[in-house]
């Protein structure tokens, strides 16, 4: 028997728009990864064209640098955004794409697109650190206003205290 | 049983504008909506604001939250959230034990529904390896989460009486009737699990604890029970005309605004959105059942309370229709389950798992780890709460609103601080 897949499967023309319009490759379930330049005009895209209206998630993932593999400091940053089932018969269907981002550089926030957007993204950025360009209020969430660092970050020393709570 | 219901029609007399390929009630829209990054400065220099903090021990704030209200008489101006209180660090934790591990961990997330946290983490594990749950682990742990629903259904209609305080019947009287029959589901859940709240039943690869004998005689003893009292309930708070003042045409919610916020659950489909993750992307055993989707136009609090009930009684109907169809065999597709190495995922691969909870599409977005000298443990899980994305609707509903309807508004999105902070 084969296994279950591991994410819902892409629907077929939000895949053709990343082929055709911005040339991107969707070969697997997690997505297409997009250049940052062309991440604003494909959520305008998804969401005006396609009907992708309901933001499902933005979250992001930091890898450490990895001087053997050549690789620098940087973080993951995925999204995904779904389509409302209607009367017609369209069935609902998710769809999500992820963008690179080097540690201190920033990405284009997707406020402007989905509301949904700014407290995932403030969440974003108060756990893991991930700039986001032009966010109307890019501050903690989650943590207290004045604490050091970003605990989600695979390079946060855990076992130290943090001033001034142990 | 026959598989999948269709879309209802739209209710005579109410007229729709399409929104996003969806029809939406046109009543109810109501762009543009208040700025929550408006500038209070900018505000009439001549009105004399206030600032009121409300919490963090409020008790109508269903666990630690702080809303940070400038008031303009008793009208609010502008309310910023401030979250936090109860944040755990559990996306943490999940990094740093291994996936066996992490259900007891989770179950303190909704503390209102254990079942539903339990339930969506181990789904996207199995996605993550690959391995899908035995046909009578789907149909306990479906009956589970429906238990489970109208658990939590029960006891948001009782705190959200106690919101209103005296306004019915000496306010703890409803909350009262509705503890007495979640304790009962508690019970079963204790029979089951031998937990009444935290049950660590699900497992990766099906569930940990076979139904006892008899048990399900008993549970639907007690669903019938509690069927029979939620028309009681729902007479009790709906012939009251003091409920019906504080809630009917308080807090209309526009659909548009829900659906870019990310909000779903009975709050969307209290705003006329026929959508349902356990009809439209089925999931365990809900493709076997043909599921109706109660949906109300009003968009106002008593519209969230007429979904909430109705959704609590079909949920007793699909737990009884399941109960019938336990089919027989084994109750988990992997062996050695309680072994901390159980699950090796070392590709560095992402899998995401979606359920509907009492509250909202419930996601699990999980990264393998990379490297196999890391260990057994997720490299990252993220969990997307329905209750986070229901209270970023606040700003937009409290600027305009009275503050005393701002309590009745704030308990009619049931959020769960628990699972809003993490």
């Amino acid at each position: 028997m084969a296994p279950p897949p591991r994410s819902p499967p892409l629907p077929a023309d939000a895949v053709a728009l990343c082929q055709e319009s911005f040339g991107l490759a969707c070969d697997s379930l997690e997505g297409p990864e997009v250049p940052r330049e062309k991440l604003l005009d494909l959520a305008w895209a998804l969401k005006e064209d396609l009907d992708f209206v309901y933001f499902v998630y933005c979250t992001s993932t930091h890898f450490p640098a990895d001087p053997g593999k050549d690789l620098p400091d940087r973080t993951l940053v995925a999204y995904r955004v779904r389509r409302m089932p209607n009367r017609s018969g369209r069935p609902t269907a998710s769809f999500p794409f992820r963008v690179w981002v080097p540690t201190g550089e920033a990405t284009p926030s997707l406020c402007d697109v989905w509301l949904g957007a700014d407290w995932q993204e403030r969440e974003q950025y108060d756990l893991v650190g991930t700039l986001f360009e032009d966010h109307p209020d890019l501050r903690r969430i989650m943590m207290p206003e004045d604490w050091p660092g970003h605990p989600l970050r695979r390079d946060y020393a855990i076992d130290t205290s943090h001033f001034p709570w142990r | 049983m026959t598989p999948s219901a269709s879309h209802a029609p739209a209710p005579a007399g109410v007229t729709t504008v399409e929104f996003g390929g969806v029809q939406v009630p046109v009543h109810l829209t109501q762009a543009p909506w208040p700025d929550p990054h408006f500038d209070v400065e900018q505000y009439d220099p001549e009105a004399d604001l206030v600032v009121l903090n409300m919490g963090p021990q409020h008790p109508s704030t269903h666990g630690v939250l702080r809303v940070k209200m400038y008031l303009d008489g008793e009208i609010c101006v502008k309310a910023v959230p401030y979250l936090g209180y109860l944040h755990r660090g559990v996306e943490k934790l999940c990094e740093k034990l291994s996936y066996v591990q992490i259900t007891p961990i989770i179950d303190k997330n909704d503390y209102v529904s254990p079942m539903m946290n339990e339930l969506a983490i181990n789904m996207a594990f199995e996605a993550l390896i690959g391995v899908e749950p035995p046909p009578r682990s789907q149909f306990i742990r479906t009956i589970c989460a429906e238990i489970q629903r109208v658990a939590s259904h029960l006891l948001w209609v009782g705190t959200w009486g106690l919101d209103m305080g005296g306004a019915i019947g000496g306010g703890a009287t409803i909350f009262m009737h509705t503890f007495r029959e979640r304790e009962m589901i508690l019970d079963l859940f204790e029979e089951l699990t031998g937990c009444r709240f935290h049950y660590n039943t699900h497992c990766v690869g099906g569930n940990r604890h076979d139904l006892p004998a008899g048990w399900d005689k008993k549970v639907a003893a007690v669903l019938d029970h509690i069927h029979s009292r939620s028309f009681e309930y729902e007479d009790f708070l709906t012939d009251n005309p003091i409920f019906l003042a504080r809630v009917k045409g308080v807090g209309f919610i526009d659909p548009t605004l829900m659906l870019e916020l990310g909000v779903s659950g009975p709050l969307l489909r209290a705003s006329g959105v026929d959508f349902d993750l356990r009809r439209d992307a089925p999931y365990m055993a809900y493709d076997k059942i043909d599921l109706n989707v109660p949906v109300e136009t009003g968009g106002d609090c008593l519209a969230r309370f007429r979904v909430r009930v109705a959704e609590l009684r079909e949920s007793i109907r699909v737990a009884r229709l399941l109960l019938e169809g336990v089919p027989e065999g084994p109750i988990c597709a992997l062996k050695s389950i309680t072994s901390p190495s159980a699950v090796k995922v070392t590709d560095g691969s992402t899998a995401y798992a979606c359920i509907e909870s009492p509250r909202g599409e419930l996601g699990t977005y999980v990264t393998a780890n990379t490297e196999r000298k890391l260990g057994p443990h997720p490299y990252r899980c993220k969990i997307r709460p329905p209750s986070l994305h229901c209270l970023a609707l606040l700003p937009y509903l409290a600027p305009g609103q009275n503050i005393s309807d701002i309590i009745v508004i704030l308990g009619s999105l049931d959020p769960i601080m628990g699972e809003v902070d993490r």
